[in-house]
């Protein structure tokens, strides 16, 4: 097979090192790709599962824009319902009617919502969570798991990342995922005092197995918060409309008070939103939370219309059915060449690593070699499965990887 | 959070081991030292402690107490010692006064070129030799830094708590100079040398890229994209110590 080179993708690097900080910054930085150099860096048009690069190469995604692709890129039908709300206005003095409408619908398709909130990024709804539990609560301290994430908040980042001061952190206790007992000796170390505890629905850490709830966590921990009166926040922006249209809580069986959603919520439209119990409609209501950009009409009518056909199609049952056929495949080839991939968490977003090499250098290397042969793979984070990707891009992934594991098998030896 | 009980953790057990190298890199310092068969003590009261072992033209320099010390060298406080550093206090000789030329005109000259060469100049470093020598003991600095930071500094130790176990190797290809980390469970050890098996490694692509970032001067973010810095293995460790690295200016300017 042959394997992609990069030119231009370094030279407009080059260009933009000049005039933004570290070229590309954030999660689509190339910094935690292994080995950079072998990864592109600038798209230059995507469709369905695939994008290309600005250097011409084709990629099956499977990356999906880091979530926010769930129906494939330039989905028609929500390209279509955009380009209509856009020729009525995007941006106005005034929210647009469809803003009531999906809320509407949100309310009426997440089990646990009664209203529905709406912003801009992942990060915006999970502080506005935080500022709600709080104002309902009128306590100060907020629970979260060790290693989650949930943007990048001064809160929300771990302790010593530059520009994160440890008064950001002084109300953040941090428990380990799945550590019920943890978290009942920090509710019992501070009494009266947590007005929250935030978590994934299930744990998918950067640089590590994703690890699925202990049978019987989520229910002891919302007994727990019930007891205590702590607001139960879900971070479902990841795995969102992955798992289950009515949230991910109802693939585990719990009900939080609060669900913060983005990513697959408009197929690549910017929005995100918190939903809640009426309990907590007036102390969210009472939090003076805005942006510039948040009532845009134009992401209301996307997500209206990606929810909708995700639900006409049953897009996670697909995405779990497709993820496990492609992840059985991966498995059995990397078998066939004397390795184990080892894979965790959902089958619409798993996280993969080759198991032989602790180090992850051969699993570097494998998934760059992949890359390079046009099955975009990063090493380092959950991939994600869209219902774009079919047996066509499944098939071809797996010739691709049976190529790169014979690479690596040279490289690294018996 | 007791700042110069920090610094001079810093300064006793992450600079002053640089005076190995120097010995041994530096003809005059090789020269000067050749000779000396002594070792000097440092004492800091509710502090740290280590000592610097001439031998054979050799030098080392541990952390801790030695058994026979020719001289001991005690400070008041964290604080007096930081002061010394800075040029501003003396220590009290407790052992040692039969060495006080050595004290007072030798071992002066050989702490004065190590802070040559661990100040350096836009004009210092265009050229290769100190280039070199500044490079190994930034490297050096960092690494020992990290392990003493670890210990003493609440937010890398929190840090250091998650880190995954095994070594994280800093070298600048081809040949280093390197250093590695050792995390095992919260704790972490420092050591100059390469390792063949690191669990995660940053590698530099030459000794002028290694200089810029380890002293701020480029990003590593930017560094990675070019290939400059290529960082290997488990990505989590290099992560950390790139914040772990990030602290080491708060406490030595």
């Amino acid at each position: 097979m042959k394997t992609y080179t990069y030119k231009k993708s370094v030279a407009l690097f080059k260009r933009a090192a000049k005039v933004i900080p570290c070229g590309i910054y954030g999660h689509l930085s190339p910094a935690p790709l292994v080995p950079a150099t072998d990864y592109p860096f600038y798209a230059s048009r995507a469709k369905g599962p695939r994008f290309w690069d600005v250097d011409g190469n084709e990629f099956i995604d499977y990356m999906c824009a880091y979530g926010p692709m769930v129906l494939g890129y330039n989905h028609p039908k929500v390209d279509a319902a955009a380009q209509k709300q856009l020729k009525s206005g995007n941006c106005i003095t005034s929210p647009a009617p469809i803003m009531v409408e999906l809320a509407e619908y949100i309310v009426d398709l997440i089990s646990i919502a009664d209203w529905a909130f709406f912003a801009k990024n992942g990060g915006d709804v999970t502080s506005y969570a935080i500022m709600t539990a709080r104002a309902a609560t009128g306590r100060k301290k907020i629970v979260l798991v060790h290693g989650g994430y949930h943007g990048v908040a001064p809160w929300a980042q771990a302790p010593g990342h530059p520009g994160v001061l440890d008064e950001d952190q002084s109300t953040i206790l941090r428990v380990e995922w799945n550590d019920f007992e943890g978290l009942e000796r920090l509710v019992s170390a501070h009494p009266g005092q947590i007005a929250g505890f935030l978590a994934t629905p299930y744990h998918h850490p950067t640089f590590f197995d994703s690890v699925m709830p202990a049978p019987g966590y989520w229910s002891k921990v919302e007994a727990l918060c019930r007891k205590n009166g702590i607001v139960l926040i879900i971070d479902d922006v990841r795995c969102g409309f992955r798992l289950d249209m009515r949230g991910s809580n109802e693939y585990f069986g719990f009900k939080p008070d609060l669900a913060c959603y983005c990513k697959a919520i408009a197929n690549g439209y910017p929005i995100s939103a918190l939903v809640g119990t009426e309990a907590l409609k007036t102390a969210a209501a009472r939090v003076f939370y805005t942006g510039s950009y948040w009532f845009s009409a134009v992401p209301m009518a996307a997500s209206l219309a990606a929810l909708k056909e995700l639900r006409r199609i049953d897009g996670p049952a697909l995405m779990l059915a497709r993820g496990k056929k492609l992840l059985d495949g991966l498995v059995n080839i990397a078998r066939s060449h004397g390795y184990t991939l080892r894979v965790s968490g959902a089958a619409s977003m798993p996280s993969a690593y080759i198991a032989d090499d602790e180090s992850l250098m051969l699993h570097q290397d494998w998934c760059a070699e992949c890359t390079k042969r046009g099955v975009f793979l990063t090493s380092h984070h959950n991939w994600f499965v869209s219902t774009a990707h079919t047996d066509a891009e499944i098939k071809k992934t797996w010739n691709v990887a049976d190529e790169a594991f014979r690479v690596v098998r040279k490289k690294y030896g018996a | 959070m007791n700042t110069d009980l920090i610094k001079a953790h810093l300064n006793l057990n992450a600079v002053l081991v640089n005076l190995e190298d120097l010995v041994v890199l530096d003809a005059e310092m090789a020269a000067l030292s050749k000779g000396w068969n002594l070792s000097v003590q440092f004492i800091v009261r509710k502090g740290p402690s280590a000592y610097i072992q001439f031998e054979n033209g050799t030098c080392t320099v541990r952390r801790g107490r030695c058994k026979k010390p020719s001289v001991i060298l005690y400070f008041f406080s964290p604080a007096h010692l930081v002061k010394m550093f800075d040029g501003k206090a003396q220590p009290v000789l407790l052992k040692g006064f039969t060495k006080l030329g050595f004290l007072m005109k030798d071992f002066p000259k050989l702490t004065a070129r190590m802070e040559h060469y661990l100040k350096p100049t836009p004009e210092l470093l265009a050229d290769k030799n100190y280039l070199a020598v500044n490079t190994r003991f930034t490297i050096t600095t960092a690494a020992f830094a990290i392990r003493e930071l670890g210990l003493v500094e609440p937010v890398a130790r929190m840090i250091a708590s998650h880190i995954h176990k095994g070594v994280t190797l800093i070298k600048v290809l081809p040949n280093g100079p390197s250093a590695m980390l050792k995390f095992d469970n919260g704790t972490i050890e420092a050591e100059k040398g390469d390792f063949e098996k690191p669990m995660s490694a940053m590698l530099f692509r030459n000794l002028k890229v290694a200089n810029d970032i380890l002293n701020q001067k480029l990003d590593a973010f930017t560094a990675i994209a070019t290939g400059d810095l290529r960082p290997r293995g488990q990505i989590g460790m290099i992560d950390s110590v790139s914040l772990l690295l990030d602290r080491i200016p708060l406490y030595l300017g």
